[in-house]
This record gives C-alpha cells, sequence and structure tokens, in this order.
C-alpha cells in the first residue's frame, strides 16, 4: 500500500504503476459529466487562472456530492473522459473513477505523466474519510458543482500509468 | 408500539445501509478463495465499507436507489387504504433519514423524460415503483423493501428466449446475457438476479421476488451452474480480473406459458445487492 500525499508532485506520480494499491490524503477536487466540459472551457478560454482554481498536482475524483455521499461514476461517460487529455495537461495527475479508458486517453494521460486510479463505489467509508467538502466552483450545477474534498487515506488501485491499463 | 410508518421508516434505512449476514460471509468466503491482490483489496474494502455503513446508519452506496415494496398478506389480513398511505409515509421518512440521493425529477411528462426542470431537493420525493402484493399461509402482514440503483438497470435485460423444450438452452442464453453485461456494470463482484416467466411483467416480478427470497450460500444446482460459467472468464471485482465477477445467482421460475417461449428477465445486482430488509407490519 503506498500513502501519497495530495496534490502530488510529478515525481510521485511518475513512480504509480497499474496495479498499485494506494491511500490519498489531502485535497481532491470532484466532477463528473455536467461540471467538467465546463472546467475545460473554462481552460481553452483561458480562463483558470481568473477563477482561482490550482489544478497543479491535483486529484479529480469522478463523482457527484450529495447528502447521501459520494462515489465514483463511470469514468468511460463521453463528458468525463473527453474531459481527461486537457485537464492533465492543465496540471490533473491523478483521474479517480471507475471503468476502462480508451486506449487513446491512456497514451493522453501517459503524455502528460498523469495516471488514472479506480476505487469500488464504498460510500459509508469514503464519508468517514471525508473531513471537510466545500464548492470550489460552478455553485449552480448543485451536487454535481466542482467541489473541494480535504480527505485522508482514501482508497485507490493505479488502473492506468505509463501508457499501460491494467485493462488491457 | 411502533406505528406502521416508524417500521417502514426503519426498514428502509436498514435495507440502504446494512449487509445481512449471508452476504457478509460470501464476501469473506470469496476473499478466502481469491488469489489476485487487487481483487482481493476490492472484495475487502466494499466489506468494510458494510461495517463502516451498519456502524454509523449511512448507505452503502451514493447511489441510494429506487424503493421496491413487496407487500405479503396472509389469509386472514385485512389491507386498508390508511395502512398503505402509512407505508408510503414510511417510505418517504425512510428516504429523509438514509438519506437517500434526491434523485426525483421535475416537471410534466416531457420534462421529466429530459430532465429539463432539474431534481427536488428533498429525498423523500422519490416516489417508489408500483406495490407487488402477494398471498402468503402466514398470519402475517409482511413488508419487504428492496433498494434498486440505477446502474444494474442499465445492464437488465427481459426478452424472449426459445426454449427448444430444454432447460438448457434457457440457463445458456442467461449466461450469455450475463457474459455480455457483467463487465460493463463496473460494480462487481455482481448478483444475478433472473425471472422467467410467461409476460415481460411477470418475468420481472419475479426477478424482484428472487432478489426478497435471497440467501447466500444456498444456490440450486440452476444457480450454481450460472454462476460458475459467467465466473469462467468475468471480469473480476471492480473488472480489475480475479475469480470472483458473480458471488451468488438467485432465480425465481413463475409458471410458465404453453408455447416455444419463456420471458426471462436477467438483472445483475450490484456489489451491494441485493439491498433488501423485511419488517413484519402486524
Amino acid at each position: 500500500m503506498k500513502k501519497l500525499k495530495v496534490p502530488a508532485s510529478g515525481e510521485a506520480i511518475a513512480d504509480l504503476q497499474p496495479g498499485d494499491m494506494v491511500e490519498l490524503s489531502g485535497y481532491i477536487f470532484t466532477g463528473r459529466d455536467a461540471v467538467l466540459p465546463k472546467l475545460v472551457t473554462c481552460i481553452q478560454e483561458g480562463k483558470l487562472a481568473k477563477s482561482g482554481l490550482d489544478l497543479q498536482g491535483s486529484v479529480i475524483f469522478h463523482t457527484a456530492v450529495s447528502p447521501a455521499g459520494i462515489g465514483p461514476t463511470s469514468s468511460n461517460k463521453v463528458e468525463i473522459e473527453g474531459s481527461i487529455p486537457v485537464l492533465s495537461e492543465a496540471g490533473v495527475k491523478i483521474h479517480l473513477g471507475k471503468g476502462a479508458l480508451k486506449p487513446e486517453t491512456v497514451r493522453a494521460l501517459a503524455e502528460n505523466n498523469a495516471v488514472y486510479a479506480v476505487t469500488p463505489p464504498v460510500t459509508a467509508l469514503f464519508g468517514s474519510r471525508v473531513d471537510s467538502v466545500e464548492v470550489a466552483a460552478f455553485p449552480e450545477e448543485g451536487m454535481e458543482a466542482l467541489h473541494l474534498l480535504k480527505v485522508h487515506d482514501f482508497p485507490a488501485i493505479i488502473a492506468a500509468a505509463h501508457g499501460r491499463s491494467i485493462y488491457d | 408500539m411502533e406505528t406502521i410508518t416508524e417500521k417502514v421508516r426503519d426498514t428502509l434505512v436498514l435495507a440502504g445501509s446494512t449487509f445481512r449476514e449471508d452476504q457478509k460471509e460470501a464476501y469473506r468466503a470469496a476473499i478466502a478463495e481469491e488469489t489476485k491482490e487487487q481483487a482481493r483489496w476490492t472484495m475487502e474494502q466494499i466489506l468494510e465499507n458494510a461495517c463502516v455503513a451498519q456502524e454509523n446508519k449511512r448507505p452503502l452506496c451514493d447511489d441510494t436507489g429506487i424503493p421496491h415494496l413487496i407487500l405479503e398478506m396472509g389469509h386472514g389480513r385485512t389491507l386498508t387504504g390508511k395502512m398503505l398511505e402509512e407505508i408510503y409515509e414510511g417510505v418517504r421518512q425512510g428516504l429523509q433519514a438514509l438519506p437517500g440521493r434526491p434523485m426525483a425529477v421535475k416537471g410534466d411528462d416531457t420534462a421529466r423524460i429530459q430532465q429539463s426542470e432539474g431534481l427536488y431537493e428533498d429525498p423523500a420525493m422519490l416516489a417508489p415503483a408500483p406495490l407487488m402484493l402477494r398471498s402468503v399461509s402466514e398470519d402475517v402482514i409482511r413488508l419487504t423493501v428492496i433498494l434498486q440503483g440505477g446502474g444494474p438497470e442499465i445492464r437488465a435485460k427481459t426478452y424472449r428466449v426459445f426454449h427448444r423444450h430444454s432447460v438448457d438452452t434457457v440457463k445458456d442464453e442467461i449466461v450469455s446475457w450475463a457474459k455480455a453485461e457483467v463487465g460493463n456494470l463496473g460494480c462487481t463482484p455482481c448478483n444475478l438476479a433472473v425471472g422467467i416467466g410467461r409476460s415481460h411483467y411477470e418475468a420481472s416480478s419475479l426477478m424482484l421476488q428472487a432478489m426478497a427470497e435471497s440467501r447466500f450460500g444456498q444456490m440450486t444446482e440452476l444457480e450454481q451452474y450460472i454462476t460458475d460459467r459467467v465466473n469462467e472468464d468475468g471480469p473480476g471485482p471492480l473488472g480489475l480480473g480475479g475469480k470472483t465477477s458473480v458471488l451468488s445467482t438467485f432465480v425465481k421460475v413463475g409458471p410458465q406459458r404453453a408455447s416455444g417461449v419463456r420471458i426471462v428477465c436477467m438483472r445483475p445486482c450490484c456489489c451491494f445487492e441485493p439491498r433488501k430488509a423485511s419488517v413484519i407490519l402486524s
């Protein structure tokens, strides 16, 4: 089990291999179908700096934040998987969700020294390891807004890194 | 003395937050058998999640599901409209207490289909599926609450099978459907719930009964065959490989039509399902 502080350094990410089991501690963003395309547009229009968001070394967990808790949605939905290359280029280092990604997405991750991790939908366990929750951007999306969570010992498995995927 | 509403509320919370002992034992057995480290780790996380959910009375999964209700009536028992309303009030209070994910869609027919007017913030606005009523020989009124998540609904299938006068044809078709869908489910290991009947409505009802009556560790020959075949080359827990794509299969066979066709409903239930609990109302 590797313990990883997040946001993470480029060196720490480069050390990760497909199949590694990790526990993440620190700050992570959440976002899914509704908000990730908006974040991509924000980056492409050069408005990220003005938004106050710092994506360097960050984690984005593909989930909503509802009163019931959090849990991974399928990362291979068009809006989510389509955001991964742009977000990786903008500094996101760990994309956390579930399900296999396309080979071209796995390649885009590698080109940006980013990884894809998966986690089971263990909502109660996640809830016991979330220390704080706040809306980071796009509040109009409600539970699908971009949230910032402080977490400890968040469980995940590295599914794609260095152009290789455990689903291959 | 607890009211019907209070009993239903607490039963819904129990269904959404608790693994039964036979369910925990099925995971322990699968973990002991599993040789792939990542697959074992995934099932350990699922089991730990169940312990935390039970202790904190919190949802097992953030998709808290659509409530499905099965009401069983003893022969001498009477059901009134007031009792039904008390049951539905219990569902509403249970969704608030769990809490359920707010996912009731606002608007008229068109708006609800295209989800153009947003969602209600109150979890209690989520209407349960139509209630199933059954007659039982016991002198009770028993309610079973089952919470049905969205992922399995995407992967479930109800369709006709031409049986060719052989049960092998039907079970191999079920295996074929399951193999096609289990890998796409994501939240594996799954449990296959199957109903075999005369119409699409009946097959779906039987599938729900199979979930209601399910007990891990008690598979019939037919259920074991389906489970073993799907596990031969299944995706494993979370698609990470390993021996356990399917923990168990639950099949309910109803009356059959005098014809060459059987209607089969197959639902690959997620790693937390069947999320169910029962209560004696009177």
